[in-house]
């Protein structure tokens, strides 16, 4: 009378489960913390007679532009690298990290390129709203991205042993979730502050 | 033998592949301090949350005091942290401690007891897994935890004192302007860090409870309690980070010199807005509300069934009902902003879904009630506190309504009407929760039973004063008295009200000498009391299947649940009343719903 069904999964796929719904619920978490900061901007920006306040220049558009395309690259060559390795081309990931990781440092160079000139020419954090605002957006960001380096480069030694082939690429999949999910938060941000 | 006569279709994981049984650590460090092992983390949790409740529990005794005999001094604590003016409390200290009571009772007394000791404690060991989804994790969240109250400690001895600016830290109060020494920017960090322990936690707790269930604990076969935590962990995971957002845009502002919060004379160039914190801190605040009572309801939903020797009335319902609200919860927090000066259109809306509120709450309520009647009800310890939540959660239920509705609001708003409600509903509510709790569950925590005797004075001698504490302060804030004030006598138009405040302290100090009946109770019972028997109460969750205290890895086998966790009065069952949630009726036929109904 009773039916008693199991799915027998291997341990290795049970884990893995258990950690990506894990990362899920802590990417959740994530998002509304950078969701309150895109609440904050836009309740600010909302009561400010205009934006930017008058007499503060506009940000530069070209520059954090060119700094999307590199993250999105960055995205994209991990996520290749990532799936060749799992498709047993031994190699592949040692490859893609390198180049994420040469994409996601040249990011923060070109961010510094951004910041280093503007706060030179006197627009600071401290600089009315609009200041606070692209400094404590951005710079919270760019942490965001070094975390993200170090999580990265913390799977090379892993990659040079090819310890994430096939079946066996969970860390990998995790912090590429992470690293996807920082570049899509740029790219709302980009448009949000630099944009609209 | 899984002859339940239940279709039981599993498609969940597999446990016996996936939860190796580890030998448990050696070491001492390994063993209590950095232990993985979510039954130490509960007790870690357990102590550091008892270690707060008694500091923010002495610091509300000197708040009365200083409300019911204003100017005079504090016996005998009073003269030695306040030696300048005679032991007087002097006003400074006054805001900061009603603050810091807020702040350390929230934070790191309600929480780490109900959420960290009892959710660390109760999910694995109700869902029947071997441990945590991810237990280093679980660590990670204690310690960082510790530091965050390390932070809170410590801002109590630098120069201008802990942070004054209210437990919800508004700006202006909490700028600069308001706060100009460190105690501020340390509390953000203690939030900041109890945030990110919350988070942990709460990543861990769904987690678990999505991956872990035994096979056969489908989610309207887990004990309510687990429900409770998990809707919990779910709010946490997701609110909690606004206010760690609200916090950093204030430590910004505190440190750096952005201009989040502020506005007027402060600022030189483009200022923002001080509402703004409001937002966020509101977004957060309302479901932390539910993030602190959801445990406690969870808790006594199993306890009234446990010990009414009834299925729980209503079990889906109540499930159901805890659900809704935790999403109304989200969507409700304007009703703490209706004097900001927002639009009537937008207050109308948030009145709406407040009130929305008062449906689900009513049927888990009467569910409670139901639950009771006509049970055969045993009055032991926990049951008695699981009542008393009933019954100060309905007072506090029900004045929460007039705070709810605008018109009434805008005149009760700050007031002590405020106060009292809060307390009653998570205050009062939350900490007979937590003794519900302890007293329960202290036998598969450290293998002792309880004094039930001390137990019972313990219940009565805190039942009747925090009735009495709470209940005043609506009377008092109904009569027109407005929170934090530093002496309400100065007023000639809230000076008749005294006697009301004079007893509403006396009872106050009678409710914090009565938790020396606790201490004594919990700590003889450590060192000498009864052993406690595997299944002391009598019930069927998969905790009491175990021994007391369940070993390191809890279950030898995963068990195999084919009952819902009330199975009280089972007809077919002889010789007693309940049935374990993994333990088949070997008799036939079994009518409808030998699972949770």
């Amino acid at each position: 009378m009773s039916t008693v069904t199991f799915h027998h999964l291997p341990a290795r796929e049970e884990s893995r489960r258990t950690s990506f719904v894990g990362m899920v619920m802590a990417l959740a978490s994530w998002t509304m913390l950078f969701g309150s900061l895109f609440f904050a901007y836009a309740i600010l920006r909302l009561k400010a007679g205009s934006w930017p306040p008058e007499g503060v220049a506009p940000l530069p558009r070209l520059l954090p532009f060119v700094n999307t395309l590199v993250l999105l690259a960055s995205s994209l060559v991990l996520h290749r690298g990532a799936r060749d390795e799992a498709e047993a081309r031994i190699g592949a990931l040692r490859e893609a990290l390198r180049g994420t990781v040469a994409l996601g440092s040249l990011f923060l160079v070109l961010q510094l390129a951004v910041w280093v000139p503007l706060w030179r020419s006197g627009f600071t954090i401290a600089s009315g709203v609009y200041g606070s605002i692209f400094y404590g957006l951005t710079v919270f960001h760019a942490l965001h991205v070094l975390a993200g380096l170090a999580v990265l480069l913390a799977l090379v030694p892993g990659a040079r042993k090819g310890r994430y082939r096939s079946g066996r690429q969970n860390a990998v999949r995790l912090s590429a979730m992470f690293w996807h999910f920082v570049d899509a938060v740029w790219v709302v941000m980009f448009v949000a502050v630099y944009l609209l | 033998m899984a002859d339940t006569r239940r279709n039981l279709l599993y498609a969940g994981p597999d446990f016996h592949a996936e939860q190796h049984i580890h030998p448990e650590p050696s070491s001492f460090v390994r063993r209590y301090v950095f232990s993985t092992d979510h039954k130490v983390i509960a007790k870690q949790f357990l102590w550091y949350g008892l270690f707060f409740l008694a500091i923010g529990g002495t610091m509300a005794m000197m708040i009365r005091w200083q409300i019911g005999h204003p100017g005079t001094a504090f016996p005998v604590l009073g003269e030695l942290l306040w030696p300048e003016s005679g032991g007087v409390m002097p006003p400074q200290a006054y805001a900061s401690f009603f603050t810091m009571h807020g702040t350390l009772m929230i934070f790191f007394a309600i929480t780490p007891i109900l959420i960290g000791a009892f959710g660390n404690l109760l999910i694995p060991l109700m869902i029947g897994a071997r441990d945590m989804a991810f237990p280093t994790l679980n660590m990670l969240s204690f310690w960082t935890n510790v530091l965050a109250g390390t932070a809170m400690v410590v801002s109590f001895f630098v120069p201008m004192g802990a942070a004054a600016g209210g437990w919800q830290a508004y700006p202006t109060l909490s700028t600069l302007v308001g706060q100009p020494g460190p105690g501020q920017s340390l509390w953000i960090v203690g939030i900041f860090f109890t945030g990110s322990a919350s988070i942990m936690g709460a990543v861990n707790y769904i987690t678990t409870v999505v991956r872990l269930r035994a096979p056969g604990m489908g989610y309207f076969q887990m004990p309510l309690s687990v429900w409770g935590i998990w809707l919990t962990a779910i709010l946490n995971a997701l609110f909690v980070p606004v206010l760690a957002a609200g916090v950093l845009l204030l430590f910004l502002d505190r440190t750096f010199g952005s201009h989040f919060f502020l506005a007027g004379a402060a600022v030189t160039k483009g200022g923002g807005d001080p509402i703004l914190y409001q937002h966020l801190f509101w977004i957060f605040g309302h479901p932390e509300v539910y993030i602190l009572i959801l445990p406690a309801w969870g808790i006594v939903s199993d306890l009234l069934s446990f010990f009414s020797r009834k299925p729980a009335f209503g079990y889906k319902a109540t499930a159901i009902s805890m659900s809704v609200i935790t999403f109304l919860s989200m969507v409700v927090y304007g009703h703490h902003m209706f004097v900001v000066g927002m639009s009537p259109l937008l207050s109308q809306g948030f009145m709406t879904l407040t009130m929305l509120i008062s449906i689900p709450s009513a049927v888990f309520f009467l569910n409670w009630l139901g639950t009771m009647w006509r049970g055969a009800i045993r009055f032991t310890t926990p049951m008695l506190f699981a009542v008393g939540v009933v019954f100060v959660f309905g007072l506090g239920g029900l004045t929460g309504l007039h705070l709810g509705a605008i018109s009434s609001d805008i005149y009760l708003h700050d007031s002590y009407f405020v106060v009292g409600h809060f307390h009653l509903t998570m205050a009062a509510s939350v900490l007979l929760g937590a003794f519900a709790a302890i007293y329960f569950w202290f036998p598969k925590m450290f293998g002792k039973m309880m004094n039930e005797t001390l137990g019972k004075w313990h219940f009565w001698l805190t039942i009747v004063p925090i009735t009495v504490v709470f209940c005043g302060m609506l009377v008092v804030g109904y009569g027109g008295m407005q929170r934090r004030l530093y002496n309400a006598d100065e007023y000639a138009f809230l000076r008749h009200l005294h006697p009301v405040n004079l007893w509403v302290t006396r009872a106050a100090l009678l409710l914090g000498a009565s938790q020396f009946l606790f201490v004594v109770n919990f700590l003889s019972s450590l060192v000498a009391g009864k052993k406690a028997s595997e299944n002391p109460w009598e019930v069927g969750t998969l905790e009491w299947t175990v021994p007391s205290p369940p070993p390191h890895h809890n279950f030898d086998e995963i068990p195999l649940v084919v009952n819902g966790p009330h199975e009280f009065s089972h007809p077919d069952v002889k010789g007693k009343d309940w049935l374990a949630q993994n333990e088949p009726i070997a008799a036939e036929p079994v009518a409808l719903g030998a699972v949770g109904r």
